[in-house]
């Protein structure tokens, strides 16, 4: 009885005013309300992809498998290497993740040498992520993937390319063939990993702002690194969000 | 340096920040190298099984559990108040019933 009183009484005075009910800086729970709002815009896209794709089944030309097209890796032409490239990329973001993380705990230790080492690793990360993703996209703009237009496809055939035909390991073009297949795979794929790219980009340009500031001392001034934190969350969300792209876009 | 412990009196709630303490770098690149071991057993599922429903839910569950340390020990919602992480993490079962409402109403979207 004596404990459940005394725990009434602590929670009263938790939202009683005078402190931080939930321990946390103004920036960080807001970071934290725009990273679910985020989470509700990406995941309607991604939802919306699923609904879309479903839509297709039992169409003259179904939804594409997406190892037939994204089967690239620079330097290996002519080979057939599906999910190697994403992977890649996954772990690059994976690997910026961890020199995020480790800046944030360099931050707790006011540690500035390190603080910065690790941010700018970070941002080298997002740079190395955003030039794959470039590197992708024109792979798929090479094989005439448009935000309006789309040649892959399966037909009942089994053909997962409408307008090339295979030589070898090779595929050329055929051209006169008037047949598409589903076009929102390819708008979808520019709008989702667009978006994603454009938060990573958002990101890299917050990171480099936190790594000029660190490196000028702001932070060591103010006594705390909690902005390398706020940052912090933003970039591992932008991981997470990779995390979904990479399951429901080319696992799936 | 600031000490932002939390005393009466001087809470200002722009300014407050609460006092961090490093909790080491081992949970960090254990994590890691977790992650990096779903995405690797990602791709060998991926060579190694037929297309399938349940593959697909493998691949699913795979994620969620990514998202899960990401979340947690990245992000560090692990050493949160759970009043915070409630605030935060229930809300996104909406997602769960935009899932349901599409899957159900996914037929009519079809014109085949």
């Amino acid at each position: 009885m004596a404990n459940q009183t005394s725990a009434t009484f602590e929670n009263q005075a938790m939202w009683a005013g005078g402190r931080s009910p939930f321990n946390l800086s103004y920036g960080k729970l807001m970071m934290w309300i725009f990273l679910l709002s985020d989470a509700f815009t990406f995941s309607s896209l991604l939802v919306g992809y699923g609904a879309i794709r479903f839509s297709y089944s039992g169409a003259a030309v179904s939804w594409p498998d997406p190892s037939a097209i994204f089967n690239h890796f620079p330097f290996m032409h002519g080979y057939f290497l599906p999910l190697l490239f994403v992977s890649l990329m996954t772990f690059i973001l994976i690997l910026s993740s961890v020199t995020m993380v480790l800046a944030v705990e360099a931050g707790h230790r006011n540690s500035k040498k390190e603080v910065s080492k690790y941010m700018f690793y970070t941002v080298l990360g997002g740079l190395a992520f955003l030039g794959c993703q470039a590197w992708e996209w024109t792979q798929f703009i090479t094989d005439k993937g448009r935000l309006d237009s789309n040649f892959f496809g399966i037909t009942e055939q089994g053909y997962n390319h409408l307008k090339q035909v295979k030589f070898g390991d090779h595929f050329h073009w055929v051209d006169g063939d008037r047949t598409w297949g589903p076009v929102p795979f390819a708008s979808l794929f520019f709008i989702v990993t667009g978006f994603h790219g454009f938060h990573v980009f958002s990101g890299v340009v917050l990171n480099v702002i936190i790594w000029i500031n660190t490196l000028r001392g702001t932070y060591e001034r103010r006594g705390h690194y909690e902005m390398v934190e706020k940052v912090g969350l933003y970039w591992h969300f932008v991981d997470l969000v990779w995390v979904f792209v990479f399951t429901f876009y080319y696992l799936i | 340096m600031g000490n932002f412990a939390h005393t009466p009196g001087e809470y200002d709630p722009i300014t407050y920040v609460p006092h961090t303490e490093s909790h080491g770098t081992k949970e960090l690149w254990r994590t890691f190298w977790l992650l990096l071991g779903i995405t690797i057993l990602d791709f060998i599922l991926y060579f190694s099984m037929p297309p399938s429903m349940f593959r697909n839910s493998i691949f699913i569950f795979f994620g969620l559990v990514k998202a899960y340390y990401i979340v947690g020990a990245f992000m560090h919602m692990k050493n949160e108040k759970v009043n915070l992480a409630m605030c935060i993490l229930v809300p996104t079962m909406f997602i769960i019933g935009l899932v349901m409402g599409l899957l159900y109403e996914g037929h009519a979207l079809s014109t085949y």
